[in-house]
C-alpha cells in the first residue's frame, strides 16, 4: 500500500451535527441536590408516586459508588457541575406543530428529520427531544386511531398515571446501577409507547435526542410497553452540538413484552465523539433492558453505535417467560480516542428460551473497542440456547480489539455456543475489488459494510441504508 | 480462617537458599487484600475453600519419620528419572543426573530465584502463599536433547499444606519431557510454582496429572517465558481437588514461538476446580493452540478464564482458543470467560466456547448399535476425555484411574 494509512484517513470526516441552535432555554442551577429532584418534579407536575419514587432513587444513589470495573480511564465526573435540567422555553403544551418555535423545527430540519408531517415520506412516527424536553411527537392521532400510545413520558404520566406506576422501575430498578439511580432520580423527559392487545403498530416509531446545552446532562427515560400479540419496531437516533466539554449521557430504557408480543429496538447513535485529540465528546452510560415477560415474546435490540468519546452500555434481555427469544445485533465503531464497552446480556430464565448475539467491533485510529457480554442459563432454563458470534476488525496498529464474554450454565439441557475472531481488511481482498476498477475508498467501505452486513440486515430498511453511509463517513480517512 | 499475620507468624523461620524469597514472600503476602469476590479474579472463587488452606500446618518431617520406601527420593529407570518431593530433605540430593542435566544449586539459584523475583513479583495470594512457604525447590538447568522422561511426584502429606517450587532452565536447542504429578492427601494442600524457560528453539513437552482426594487444595501456578523458536506444550488433567486453581501464564517474550494447551478439567461433587490462563504474545509471529475441555456433575464447579493478549509489536499471531464443556447435572455449574485483548492489527485470533451435554443423535446412534444407554454414555465420556489423556503417554494412564472417574460420572 503506497498511502500512509487509507483505512485510517477515510475515518476523519468532521462531524456534520456539531452545530449549536441559538435558542432561549430555560436552565436550572447546576448541581444535584433533593431540591433539585423536587423541582425537576414541579416543573413537571408530576403526582406524588413520581416524587416519591425519584427522592428514593436519589437517597440510594447517595449510598453508591461510581463503578470504574470497566477501565475506561475516563476523568471522575464533578456531578455538581452538571445542569440537570434544561428546556427551550416556552414550554406549554403544544397543540399543533405550527406552535412550535421554528428555530427547533429548523434544527430537526438540519438534522434530517423533518416532524412536518407532509414533509415527512415515510411512515415513521417521531418524538423529538431537545435537551430535557419533548418538542413533538408526530402521527399520534393516526397512531391513536389503532389504540397506540405514543407521546412523551411527561405526557404519560398526566395521561396514563397507572401504567406509569405499573411499569416504570419494573426491568431497571432504581438501584440496580450508579447510573440507573441518578436517571431516577433526576430524569426530565423520553418516551413512552403502549401497544395494547393485538395490534400491530401500524407505522415505525422513532425518538430523536438532541443535547443542545453543553453543560447540561441527558437524562432521559424511554418505556415500551408491548401487550400480548402485539408488536412495534422502535428506532432512536441521537446527536449533539460540539463542545470542549464532556457531556453525560445517562438514559434508561425499559421494554415490556407481554405474551406473543415482539420488540424491536434499533438504535443508530451518533452523539459527538470529541475531536481528534479526545477533546470533548459525550459520555454515553446508558442502562437499555428488555424483559420478555410474556410467552413466545421477543425482544430484538439492534444497534450501531459511532459516536460518543465513551459508549458504556449492554442492551439486555431477561428471557422470563417461556419460549420467549432475545436477540442482540450490534455494530460498533471507534476511531481516534474514542472507547466504547459495549455488548449485551442474555439472562435465560424461562424453560425453552433462545438467544442470539452478533456484534461487530470496528476499531479505528488509536480507540479502544470492547465487547463484554454476559449469556447466563439459570438452573431452570430448560432445552434454552444461545448462540453468540463477535468478530472485530482492526484498522492501523494503535487500535485496540477486547473480547470478554462470561458464559454461565446452570442447566445440562441447554446449549451454549460462542465464537469470536479478529480479522483486518486484507491487501489481497482490496487489490482485488481494485483490480476490477473499483476505487480504493470504496473497497474499502464496501469491505467494512459487508463485515457488517449481518447487522444491517436486521436494522429497519431506511435506517439500514443510513447506517451504512454513516459508517462510510465516518471510516472516511482511516483506512492504510 | 486464620489472619494473615497469624498464618505468617505460624510458618517457620525463614532459612538456606530460600530465605530472602520466604522473606520478600511474607512481607508481600502481608501487604496484599484479602481475596473477595468483588476483585474480578476472585469472583467465582469458594472463598472459605481458599482460606481453609492458611489453616494448615506446613508439612515438615522429622528424618525418621520418612516412610522406608520414600527414603531415596530419586529412582532411576531405563527411560526416566524420577523426583519424589515426599521428603524433607533436598530433592536433589543423592541423585545422579545424567549428562546435558545440571542442578541449580546455591548463589547460582539464588540469582536466579531473585532475577525471577523482578520478573514476576507475586501479585496474588496463590503466588505470595507459594513464595512464603515454599520449602522445597528443584532447579536445573537442561543443556541439550534429552530422551529420558523427567518426572517429579508430589505426594501431599495430609493435614498439612505441602509448598514446593520447580525452576528449568532449557538452553539453546535443548529440549525435555516433564511430567508432573501432584497427588492430593486427606485434608491436604499443595502449592505449586513451577518456572519454565525455554531459550531459543528449545522444547518442552510439560504433561501435568493433578489429583485429589478427599478435602485436598490446590493452588497451582505455572510460568512460562518462551524464546524465539520454542515449543512449549502443556497438557494437563486435573481431578478430584475439593478446590483447585490452576493457574499457566505463558509469555511470548519475542514472539515466533509456538505454545500448546491442550488441558482437562473434571469436577464431581461438590468441588470448585478453576483454571485462569493467561497468554501473553510480546513478539510477531507467536502461534497458539489452546482446547481447554471441563465437565460437572453433582454439585460441582468449573471455571475457565483464558486470557489473550497481543500487543502491538505482536503482528502476525495467530492464536486461536476453545473452551469446550459438559455439564452433566442440574446442580453443577459452568462458568467460562475467554478474554482477548489485541493491539496489533495483522493478526488472526479467535475464541470459542461451548457448553453442553452430551448430545443426543450420539447417544442415539450408539444405542441403535445395540449398546446400552449407560455404556454409550461412558463410551462419549471417555472418547471426549480421550483427546486430551492420550497426550499424557501411555504409562501415566496406568496412574490415572480415570476409568473409575468414568464410571463414577456415570452414576
Amino acid at each position: 500500500m503506497n498511502k500512509k494509512n487509507p483505512v485510517a484517513d477515510i475515518v476523519s470526516k468532521p462531524y456534520k451535527y456539531g452545530f449549536i441552535t441559538d435558542i432561549e432555554t430555560e436552565k436550572i442551577s447546576k448541581g444535584l441536590n433533593e431540591d433539585v429532584v423536587k423541582l425537576i418534579s414541579k416543573k413537571k407536575n408530576e403526582p406524588d408516586f413520581l416524587l416519591e419514587f425519584r427522592l428514593k432513587a436519589y437517597k440510594q444513589w447517595l449510598k453508591m459508588k461510581e463503578p470504574d470495573w470497566a477501565d475506561l480511564g475516563y476523568p471522575k465526573l464533578n456531578y455538581q457541575d452538571i445542569i440537570y435540567y434544561a428546556a427551550p422555553k416556552k414550554t406549554d403544551k403544544k397543540a399543533s406543530l405550527d406552535e412550535v418555535d421554528p428555530k427547533l423545527l429548523e434544527t430537526f430540519d438540519k438534522l434530517g428529520i423533518p416532524l412536518n408531517e407532509q414533509k415527512r415520506l415515510s411512515n415513521v412516527a417521531v418524538d423529538a427531544v431537545f435537551d430535557s424536553v419533548s418538542i413533538a411527537t408526530t402521527y399520534k392521532e393516526k397512531l391513536a386511531e389503532d389504540g397506540v400510545v405514543f407521546c412523551s413520558i411527561s405526557e404519560a404520566v398526566e395521561e396514563y398515571p397507572e401504567l406509569i406506576k405499573t411499569y416504570l422501575g419494573s426491568v431497571v430498578p432504581s438501584n440496580d446501577n450508579f447510573f440507573s439511580a441518578l436517571n431516577s432520580a433526576v430524569f426530565s423527559d423520553g418516551s413512552f409507547v403502549f401497544i395494547p392487545k393485538g395490534v400491530n403498530c401500524p407505522m415505525e416509531l422513532s425518538s430523536y435526542f438532541r443535547i443542545n446545552s453543553g453543560d447540561t446532562g441527558q437524562f432521559e427515560r424511554t418505556l415500551i410497553i408491548a401487550e400480548e400479540g402485539s408488536s412495534v419496531s422502535y428506532l432512536e437516533g441521537c446527536t449533539a452540538p460540539m463542545f470542549d466539554t464532556n457531556t453525560l449521557h445517562a438514559a434508561v430504557v425499559e421494554l415490556i413484552a407481554l405474551d406473543d408480543a415482539s420488540i424491536k429496538y434499533s438504535t443508530v447513535q451518533n452523539w459527538y465523539a470529541g475531536n481528534e485529540e479526545g477533546v470533548g465528546g459525550i459520555y454515553n452510560f446508558v442502562t437499555k433492558r428488555g424483559n420478555c415477560k410474556g410467552k413466545r415474546s421477543k425482544i430484538s435490540w439492534s444497534q450501531v453505535e459511532t459516536g460518543s468519546s465513551i459508549t458504556w452500555k449492554y442492551p439486555s434481555c431477561v428471557l422470563q417467560g417461556e419460549q420467549s427469544i432475545g436477540e442482540f445485533y450490534s455494530v460498533a465503531l471507534t476511531n481516534n480516542l474514542q472507547k466504547a464497552d459495549t455488548g449485551t446480556k442474555m439472562i435465560h430464565v424461562g424453560p425453552h428460551t433462545k438467544s442470539t448475539i452478533v456484534s461487530k467491533g470496528i476499531s479505528a485510529g488509536k480507540s479502544r473497542n470492547s465487547y463484554r457480554g454476559l449469556v447466563q442459563i439459570g438452573s431452570k432454563a430448560k432445552g434454552a440456547r444461545n448462540y453468540s458470534q463477535c468478530d472485530s476488525m482492526l484498522i492501523g496498529d494503535n487500535a485496540s480489539a477486547n473480547t470478554y464474554p462470561y458464559i454461565r450454565s446452570q442447566h445440562p439441557d441447554s446449549n451454549i455456543e460462542h465464537e469470536a475472531s479478529t480479522c483486518r481488511i486484507s491487501e489481497d481482498q482490496l487489490f482485488y475489488l481494485q483490480s476490477r476498477g473499483i476505487g480504493f475508498e470504496e473497497a474499502v467501505s464496501m469491505m467494512v459494510s459487508g463485515f457488517c452486513r449481518d447487522v444491517f440486515n436486521q436494522l429497519p430498511m431506511e435506517f439500514a441504508s443510513e447506517a451504512d453511509k454513516l459508517l462510510a463517513l465516518k471510516l472516511e480517512g482511516s483506512v492504510g | 480462617m486464620k489472619q494473615p499475620k497469624e498464618w505468617i507468624n505460624s510458618l517457620p523461620k525463614p532459612k538456606g537458599t530460600l530465605l530472602d524469597i520466604q522473606k520478600r514472600g511474607r512481607e508481600l503476602f502481608l501487604k496484599q487484600d484479602i481475596p473477595t469476590h468483588s476483585i474480578e479474579e476472585w469472583r467465582l472463587t469458594k472463598l472459605e475453600r481458599l482460606f481453609q488452606i492458611l489453616d494448615l500446618p506446613l508439612s515438615i518431617k522429622s528424618e525418621d519419620e520418612i516412610h522406608p520406601s520414600s527414603n531415596s527420593s530419586f529412582s532411576e529407570q531405563e527411560d526416566k528419572i524420577s523426583i519424589s518431593l515426599e521428603s524433607n530433605q533436598d530433592p536433589l540430593n543423592s541423585i545422579i543426573l545424567p549428562e546435558g542435566i545440571e542442578k541449580i544449586e546455591g548463589e547460582k539459584l539464588k540469582k536466579v530465584l531473585n532475577d525471577n523475583y523482578k520478573k514476576h513479583t507475586p501479585g496474588n495470594w496463590p503466588l505470595s502463599i507459594n513464595y512464603s512457604s515454599t520449602n522445597k525447590i528443584i532447579g536445573l538447568k537442561i543443556n541439550k536433547k534429552n530422551t529420558k522422561e523427567l518426572e517429579i511426584i508430589m505426594n501431599a502429606q495430609s493435614n498439612s499444606l505441602n509448598s514446593y517450587r520447580i525452576i528449568i532452565l532449557l538452553e539453546e536447542n535443548a529440549s525435555l519431557n516433564l511430567l508432573q504429578k501432584d497427588f492430593g492427601s486427606k485434608n491436604s494442600a499443595i502449592s505449586t510454582l513451577v518456572e519454565l524457560h525455554l531459550k531459543k528453539q528449545a522444547k518442552l513437552n510439560h504433561r501435568w496429572i493433578g489429583q485429589g482426594s478427599l478435602d485436598s487444595n490446590l493452588l497451582a501456578n505455572c510460568l512460562v517465558e518462551q524464546s524465539i523458536g520454542s515449543i512449549y506444550s502443556l497438557t494437563s488433567v486435573h481431578n478430584g481437588w475439593s478446590f483447585a486453581r490452576v493457574e499457566p501464564i505463558i509469555t511470548q517474550l519475542d514472539g515466533q514461538a509456538n505454545t500448546i494447551i491442550k488441558s482437562l478439567q473434571i469436577c464431581t461433587k461438590e468441588e470448585q476446580i478453576e483454571t485462569h490462563s493467561h497468554v501473553k504474545f510480546n513478539g510477531p509471529e507467536g502461534n497458539l493452540d489452546q482446547l481447554h475441555k471441563a465437565i460437572a456433575t453433582d454439585k460441582s464447579h468449573s471455571i475457565f478464564n483464558g486470557k489473550i493478549n497481543v500487543e502491538k509489536i505482536a503482528q502476525k499471531t495467530n492464536a486461536s482458543q476453545l473452551s469446550r464443556n459438559l455439564l452433566l447435572s442440574k446442580t453443577a455449574r459452568i462458568d467460562t470467560k475467554p478474554e482477548l485483548e489485541i493491539i496489533a492489527d495483522d493478526v488472526k485470533c479467535a475464541h470459542g466456547a461451548t457448553i453442553s451435554q452430551l448430545q443426543e443423535e450420539e447417544l442415539f446412534y450408539l444405542q441403535s448399535r445395540g449398546i446400552k444407554i449407560r455404556e454409550a454414555t461412558a463410551l462419549l465420556l471417555k472418547a471426549y476425555c480421550q483427546e486430551i489423556i492420550n497426550k499424557i503417554s501411555i504409562n501415566s494412564i496406568a496412574d490415572l484411574p480415570i476409568n473409575n472417574l468414568l464410571e463414577s460420572l456415570n452414576q
